[in-house]
């Protein structure tokens, strides 16, 4: 019995030991130690600026959209898969809505009718994502970013590379407005957030994403559909995406499919920093917006102290590499391709 | 023959007759009988190879049988795979286990099951946490059920596994279910044993139990029955408690021994001078401290259960493991460790015995196999030569009896004998000093085994040195020159196998269990 018993559960106490043990457990107690020394080194590098009240919230409303991909992208990444359409889903989604609400060009007027609209249709495009992976059997890596490459032309074939001034204001005064000082963008994130993760806790998908991610071939033998909960898990990332399009627009009050560039690397630098790992199984919704705030904190802590640009650019590459190196268990994979 | 159930008048909870199943040139299973009571712990036994996995596969679902039926209960019933099983109330707990390593005990216990633990549409955590603490404290196990699986003993993940087979079998409402553990001991210390053995007195008021084991000391203490398997059949069925270890080797081993049949005749005395030196090598938890040489021309065996560390040993000296101590030294010179190519620069070759990814490019031609290490011999002002390649290929394929349609042919496209004659003619082209061989017959046929073994004799009268692990001890013993014996991580002994006086397969199980 005595090996056996040597696993009994430690008695809840107020002990030290505990409650480091109890943070450890929390699954992102990495993520809040190093947001506090990101906080900790740009406050006293900016003689305090960094934690002004303006600065803070240049740094929520900064940090929204990214989180949002961020959160799509994270359950690909629990899978053991990856998600790099983004950018294609993203463009298409800009097209639509220069399309469909209200511009200087058509007639196009659906109001507040887009967001169903951009949600579907990015979520067509992760469906698309789903059965490429699932039925074609081809790997994310190479089936999403052929997807973001396919969609992006699409995108700018249709739109004629013309950017397309919006006039409808509605969404647009969501994403920069603020409910007591906090941008709506974050609360709008941080709840998304809240979402997943009790999905992720609470529910079969959640239970299964896991499953797959800590090894495929057993989660089928134990009964789990796993091409299902594959094309289930891409839909609702390109849903995400699409979502995260229709917000990026509005913010700038135009649409070209051009603007949804530049989100694949922040998203999945937030997840890689959040510590969800690319081996996949580990991590979840939490991890992914926590990451995303420690980006956001980073560039912004970069710009107050006038890094030049392309240094930022470069930290951010070597802030990836870190974060997968130190998130995932490079002992266990048997080759590095 | 069924001395046990004699006299009792309970039906069988599992009925197996006739099984058979054959795979390409092996009989795994020969009309196979095989009964389980209720209440009873049948302990099943038979050396490598004899076909007890597969028969627990079929058992299980996971293998279909060629011929034969199985009733469960009296009722026929054909299983189509580990979770219809399950649904009947048969589990398996596998030696490298079922569990999900980076899910916790709780979400592993009902993986695929939760719904029943819906409360206003989400899953409560609570009640999981309840019912896995309730279904584990049953079996005697208290333990932190919301410890990830890879952080569990291997004891602890072995009773999750057996709580999750039980529990499953309550939950479709099977009675009897019928839980098989294939060695369930090799994993656990003396202690966890003791643990698991008492538990599976009490597991089976309520359930049958097949247990697998080497150990024969542990299967005579704990089974009531105990059925022998030999080359894919049932030879034998006794009553637990009054079985001999002795009989029961006896029985694994069997009488058959053709004469000749491993070209014993062809076995020369070695020379005395050393290729192979292995000095003072040990792996933590794998095999402690050992030393021996192989000598040019010499065939040693080295015999020893899965999991006496034997394979762990060969590793090291292939380079695909790094020994804790200790040298390897080929021809004098010690080999840098934990390189596999340094092996193969130096003249250390190694027959894996999973050819098909291991041992071959099968996407490769013949020709391209057998010339992968001699390359720069092949070339001709700096570029490889396509004369010098197919005519080097050719002169193999012949020497060795290679059966392919030519040597453009794709290896993936030869029988199991032809490409392991393939591996073997890429070592003899490469002029090898000493080669590891790992179950170089497996799978393959009658015929080529006896071509493998004529290539064998021949690398040993070209004097090259050679550590094999065999299929058999027949083949060990019939093969060597001498054998090494290991068990639980040690050398215990060596044998001397001179053809004019080998030991029998009785005499060398002995110091193996």
């Amino acid at each position: 019995m005595t090996s056996l018993e040597s696993q009994v559960v430690a008695q809840p106490g107020p002990s030290l030991t505990e409650l480091g043990r109890r943070f450890r457990r929390t699954g992102v107690s990495g993520q809040i130690l190093t947001l506090a020394l990101v906080v900790l080194v740009f406050t006293a590098g900016t003689a305090g600026r960094f934690l002004s009240i303006p600065n803070l919230q240049a740094i929520f409303s900064d940090f929204g959209i990214p989180a949002i991909v961020a959160i799509g992208l994270h359950q690909a990444i629990i899978l053991g898969a990856i998600d790099l359409s983004v950018e294609g889903i993203a463009g298409v989604c800009i097209v639509l809505v220069g399309l469909l609400v209200r511009n200087q060009y058509n007639a196009g007027d659906i109001g507040l009718w887009i967001l169903p609209v951009v949600i579907i249709a990015g979520a067509l495009g992760g469906i698309a994502n789903g059965l490429v992976i699932t039925r074609m059997r081809i790997p994310s890596f190479i089936s999403t970013l052929g997807m973001s490459w396919t969609l992006y032309g699409l995108a700018v074939y249709v739109n004629k590379a013309t950017t397309i001034p919006l006039l409808d204001q509605r969404i647009h005064d969501f994403v920069v407005g603020r409910v007591a000082g906090v941008p709506n963008i974050a609360l709008l994130a941080a709840a998304i957030a809240a979402i997943m993760q009790v999905i992720e806790d609470h529910t079969r998908f959640g239970r299964y994403i896991y499953a797959i991610g800590g090894d495929e071939q057993l989660a089928a033998q134990a009964g789990v559909r796993v091409d299902r909960i594959k094309r289930q898990v891409f839909t609702l990332a390109g849903a995400f995406y699409g979502l995260s399009a229709l917000f990026i627009a509005s913010q700038l009050g135009s649409a070209h499919p051009r603007m949804g560039n530049n989100q694949l690397f922040p998203a999945v630098t937030a997840v890689s920093v959040g510590g969800v790992a690319l081996t996949g199984g580990v991590g979840g919704a939490k991890n992914a917006i926590l990451g995303a705030l420690i980006v956001s904190a980073l560039n912004n802590g970069l710009v107050l102290m006038h890094v030049n640009p392309f240094i930022q650019q470069a930290v951010n590459g070597v802030v990836l590499i870190s974060a997968v190196a130190l998130t995932m268990d490079r002992s266990k994979l048997g080759f590095i391709k | 023959m069924n001395e046990a159930a004699r006299g009792t008048a309970v039906p069988p909870a599992l009925a197996l007759r006739g099984i058979r199943k054959e795979y390409p040139g092996v009989v795994a299973l020969d009309r196979v009988d095989l009964d389980v009571y209720p209440g009873q712990i049948l302990g099943l036994v038979g050396e490598n190879g004899a076909g007890k996995s597969t028969l627990m596969k079929v058992m299980i679902g996971l293998v279909q049988p060629d011929a034969g039926s199985i009733a469960l209960n009296g009722a026929p019933i054909v299983l189509n795979g580990p979770l219809h099983a399950a649904e009947q109330g048969i589990g398996m707990v596998f030696q490298d286990g079922c569990l999900i390593a980076n899910l916790t005990i709780v979400e592993n216990l009902f993986l695929c099951h939760e719904l029943q633990f819906r409360r206003r549409g989400l899953l409560s955590r609570r009640d999981m946490r309840e019912e896995a603490r309730r279904v584990l404290e049953q079996l005697g196990v208290h333990v932190d059920v919301d410890l990830r699986v890879e952080e569990a003993s291997p004891a602890v993940r072995q009773m999750v596994e057996i709580a999750r087979l039980l529990w499953l079998s309550t939950l479709y409402g099977r009675e009897n279910p019928l839980l098989i553990l294939d060695e369930p001991t090799t994993v656990l210390n003396d202690d966890e044993r003791a643990t698991l053995f008492s538990s599976l007195q009490r597991i089976k008021e309520r359930a049958s139990v097949i247990f697998i084991s080497h150990r024969l000391q542990e299967v005579v203490d704990t089974a009531d029955r105990i059925v022998v398997l030999k080359d894919g059949r049932a030879v034998a069925e006794l009553a637990g408690p009054d079985a001999q270890t002795a009989r029961i080797e006896e029985l694994m081993v069997g009488h058959t021994f053709a004469a000749d049949r491993y070209r014993e005749h062809e076995q020369r005395e070695p020379s005395p001078e050393v290729v192979l030196d292995v000095r003072d090598l040990s792996r933590k938890e794998s095999f402690e401290r050992l030393s021996f040489t192989v000598r040019r021309g010499e065939i040693v065996s080295l015999v020893g259960l899965v999991g006496s560390g034997k394979e762990a040993v060969c590793r090291c000296i292939n380079g695909l493991e790094r020994p804790d101590t200790g040298a390897v030294l080929l021809n004098g010179t010690q080999i840098q460790a934990g390189s596999p190519s340094e092996a193969v620069r130096r003249g250390i070759g190694h027959v894996p015995v999973d050819r098909r990814n291991d041992g071959l490019a099968l996407a490769m031609s013949v020709s391209e196999n057998i010339n992968l290490l001699v390359l720069e011999r092949l070339r001709v002002a700096g570029f490889i030569a396509p004369r010098l390649e197919q005519k080097n290929a050719r002169t193999w394929i012949e020497s060795c009896r290679i059966k392919t349609p030519s040597a453009r042919s794709l290896c993936g496209t030869l029988s199991g004998g032809n490409q392991q004659k393939t591996v073997i003619a890429k070592w003899l082209t490469s002029r090898v000093q000493a080669l590891v061989l790992d179950h170089p017959t497996r799978g393959v046929d009658v015929g080529a085994k006896d071509e493998i073994y004529r290539i064998l004799r021949r690398l040993a009268q070209e004097g090259v040195a050679m550590l094999i692990m065999c299929d058999t001890l027949e083949e060990d013993i019939g093969l060597s020159n001498r054998m090494l014996i290991m068990k639980d991580g040690r050398l215990v002994k060596e044998v001397d196998c001179a053809p004019e006086h080998k030991p029998t397969p009785r005499e060398i199980i002995q110091h193996i269990v």
